[in-house]
């Protein structure tokens, strides 16, 4: 008797399984054109205040504007209009749109500029790490719709960096908190296409169209942005539906392997953007066996970059020959490239000293050469690439120590200087190249203690504060050339790749593209059909 | 018995109070500088002048034994500071987080009741028969996956396959029910395995010969059996409820429940020492008060443990 209760219950099962899939293809059949993009983070889009970097960048290009906007045909007018430079460079006058308003239907004018600008600048130790915020000198209203920027000293990425997402981009003053943001805002009113509705922490955030935008309104009328901390569970809602877009860069949302098996599949749109970022090795300067020139240009032509680039990258990012892109601004310059060539890299050991054990490993005056690279452990693709670095240089006789790392202790590591190898990631266009190399400056970066055991580290570090205040155009050119070009020579670089933006969305959703700053995704632009 | 309880929760005290020290002094123990975190998370670049600015809103200049006093005396007035992340208050995150973590671990509490019982029932009955077998492998099996790989393929099967139930959120009582039933998977075979041991060792009780004898229906009898047996199901369900509750983590990160588990990885993750710290000291309490209940019940329930008690 008991056995036909079993059997009953199985039988049942595997009826309401049945009934399930048929239910599951008629809701399938009866679609209709959605109103709402569903979009799949790993992360909250927290705080967006753009003048704190607290927040999602891409949540924050959805809600606030700047004067100006960085697009690839360079910087365009957004809610300035058109702007005059003086001849010296430190006067920007900037003539605003008229008839813009921000979500709450405060007016957005020449005052508003002044106290977005002013309250970023008082802000100043959180935001000096943009160098736009160290060189403004005073801001000042001259009638409604005209404001000027006053600088200190001429700064060519002036206009650039003003098109940032942030922090330069503008929020209703009747938001602020006893006139500042430095402590938080009481509400997210911008003059963006979209506005953010409803924010429930770490679970979703519901955008809506901003009704007095003064441009052309988005199609898709609400843009749900739903946190999902895992990646796998991305990728099946992203198959079950419930999503529509899967959007970012190094491997934030997606890794290399998922993309190529989502692409195979052939039911979705796959886009890459261009190269946007470079994704480096650090060869310290400073370091015991990596002081040594000989051995950084070994290590230089040692490295497989096809093997990372198509076996661990899938092919989704290019290979650098050179530490940034020819599409970025002043890097379209000739350097000779460090192709892979094992021979070449052996002979340059051999001339560096190091002779080759019955081990397979090289000692001098009975050192092992033996070097260490640090990672993020957060980051399993650079793990991977490390050990595929470890096994290309075991064939020159080097051995690669992979030391992975919690984020903390690896910034630590970073700050302190204590590594042969690391990653270094560029921040990407628009930043690169005036933010990328104005960070070699700082101390706390692995940049700055990579080249620190260079001769010309000085006038490096020099000749990098002079390019950003370069007014000549071919001078700062020849400048950037100067800078890339030596620590090119140097070989405290090992370019990897560029890094890329990937995109997945449903076959309904259209106008899917890239903007210049990887951190951002042009939802205004997407619409369904 | 009154003098038992006062002596157990009195003990109770000094096993908190290590209990946290000792979490406060592994973090602090750490070489990274809190005020470097507090600013990394925030995507700053941590210059010297900011360093300190943030050690001094910290109150990270203090010794440490001050800081220590700081916490626990703020803590007991549910002030456990503010998150490094978001600036917020952390016991806001915290009472934000639970809910949805009590209603998983309620929900989760249900099915392993339901499960378990009725497995044990039916493997009790069918004593090293197929189904007996059957049912234990499948639960042995069950409890051997990793709940990240349960959770991924239920969610195939159930959303992707059948597209019965949405895969993640928080929407609707229908997402919990994966959520839940993956979690329980990982308990149930603890109880399946006692109620059933449990069972077959009362079978052959007097009590049990004598209701049979008496000619009492099967599921009468069966019932007799049970009720005898779930008593040390019971006390091993009352450290369940904290394990249940600690153990959200990795099932809460793959569902994206908004959970405290996934609080407390995020937290982790970010080194965010507010946060962490507090879930410690909240996981620490409800460990002990959970012990604390089992045992005062088991000293209730057991008349030789309560003279002993007196």
């Amino acid at each position: 008797m008991k056995t036909k209760w079993l059997a009953g219950l199985i039988a049942l099962l595997i009826l309401v399984a049945g009934c399930g899939q048929q239910a599951k293809q008629t809701t399938q059949a009866s679609g209709e054109k959605k109103n709402e993009l569903v979009f799949a983070s790993t992360k909250d889009i927290r705080d967006i205040n753009p003048h704190l970097t607290g927040g999602e960048l891409a949540a924050q290009n959805m809600v606030f504007e700047s004067l100006v906007v960085n697009t690839p045909e360079g910087v365009q007018p957004k809610l300035a209009e058109s702007w005059d430079i003086s001849e010296d460079g430190l006067t920007y006058t900037f003539k605003l749109r008229e008839n813009v308003v921000f979500n709450d239907g405060e007016p957005f004018n020449a005052e508003a500029v002044k106290q977005n600008i002013d309250a970023v600048v008082a802000n100043y130790e959180k935001n000096a790490w943009l160098n736009l915020v160290q060189v403004i000198g005073s801001t000042a209203v001259v009638d409604e719709h005209t404001f000027v920027l006053t600088l200190k000293n001429p700064y060519y990425p002036t206009l650039e960096e003003l098109g940032l997402t942030r922090p330069f981009r503008m929020i209703s003053p009747n938001s602020f908190i006893d006139g500042t943001t430095a402590n938080g805002v009481n509400g997210y009113a911008g003059t963006g296409p979209y506005q953010l509705a409803e924010h429930k922490d770490n679970q979703y955030a519901l955008f809506t169209i901003n009704e007095h935008y003064w441009g052309d309104k988005p199609k898709i009328g609400q843009v749900r942005w739903k946190v999902m901390p895992d990646h796998q569970t991305i990728l099946l809602a992203l198959q079950n539906g419930e999503i529509d877009l899967i959007f970012g860069a190094d491997g934030d949302m997606l890794d290399a392997n998922a993309f190529t098996s989502l692409q195979e599949q052939g039911k979705y749109i796959t886009k890459i953007s261009p190269p946007s970022g470079s994704r480096s090795i650090l060869l310290n300067s400073k370091r015991e066996f990596t002081q040594d020139k000989l051995i950084r240009e070994a290590l230089q032509y040692a490295i497989n970059k096809q093997t990372i680039a198509t076996g661990i990258l899938n092919g989704t990012e290019q290979i650098a020959d050179v530490l940034m892109s020819k599409s970025t601004p002043y890097a379209d310059i000739e350097l000779t490239a460090r192709p892979y060539d094992v021979a070449k890299a052996e002979a340059l050991l051999d001339q560096a000293g190091w002779v080759k054990s019955e081990d397979g490993y090289r000692y001098q005056e009975g050192k092992k050469l033996s070097l260490m690279l640090s990672y993020n452990s957060d980051n399993a693709q650079e793990k991977t690439i490390g050990e595929s670095m470890q096994n290309d240089l075991k064939a020159i006789g080097v051995e690669l120590e992979l030391l992975g790392e919690e984020k903390q202790a690896y910034f630590d590591r970073q700050k302190s200087g204590e590594f042969d190898l690391q990653y270094s990631l560029s921040w990407g266009l628009p930043y690169d190249p005036q933010t990328y190399v104005s960070t070699w400056r700082v101390p706390s970066h692995g940049d700055y203690q990579a080249q620190a055991g260079l001769e010309k580290k000085e006038w490096l570090d020099q000749t990098i504060g002079e390019v950003l205040v370069e007014q000549d155009e071919a001078a700062r050119a020849d400048k950037y050339e100067q800078i890339f070009s030596y620590v090119h020579e140097e070989a405290v670089y090992l370019p990897l790749t560029y890094s890329v933006v990937k995109a997945i969305h449903s076959e309904a959703l259209h106008g899917v593209t890239f903007n210049v700053s990887q951190y951002e995704i042009p939802f205004e632009l997407m619409y369904f059909e | 018995m009154k003098q038992y309880l006062t002596k157990r929760i009195l003990g109770t005290f000094p096993l908190l109070i290590l209990v946290t020290f000792m979490a406060f002094v592994l973090i602090n123990l750490r070489t990274s500088d809190p005020a470097e975190i507090a600013l990394r998370v925030n995507q700053i670049t941590p210059t010297e002048e900011v360093v300190q600015q943030m050690r001094e809103e910290l109150g990270l200049d203090d010794p440490f034994l001050i800081r220590y006093k700081n916490w626990i005396l703020n803590s007991l007035q549910g002030d456990f500071g503010n998150s490094y992340v978001n600036k917020k208050p952390v016991l806001e995150e915290l009472q934000q987080a639970i809910p949805p973590t009590l209603q998983l671990a309620g929900v989760t509490l249900l099915l392993i009741v339901i499960f378990s019982i009725s497995i044990g029932i039916i493997c009790s009955i069918f004593e090293n028969r197929w189904q007996d077998r059957f049912l234990r492998g499948f639960i042995f099996v069950l409890a051997a996956m990793p709940s990240f790989w349960i959770g991924l393929l239920l969610m195939w099967y159930f959303s992707v396959y059948l597209g019965w139930l949405p895969t993640s959120g928080m929407n609707g009582p229908a997402s919990i029910i994966l959520p839940a039933l993956t979690l329980s998977l990982t308990f149930l075979s603890t109880y399946v395995r006692l109620i059933r041991n449990n069972m077959i060792q009362n079978a052959s009780e007097n009590f049990i010969l004598y209701a049979k004898l008496r000619g009492l229906r099967q599921s009468t009898v069966v019932w007799k059996i049970f009720a005898n047996s779930i008593q040390s199901s019971l006390t091993a369900f009352g450290m369940s409820i904290p394990r249940l509750i600690a153990g959200t983590v990795i099932v809460e990160n793959i569902f994206a429940w908004p959970g405290i588990g996934r609080l407390c990885v995020k937290a982790i993750f970010n080194s965010d020492y507010p946060v962490i710290q507090a879930y410690i000291l909240m996981m620490a309490v409800l460990f002990i008060v959970c012990n604390l209940l089992v045992d005062i019940c088991i000293v209730m329930i057991d008349p030789r443990l309560r003279r002993e008690a007196k």
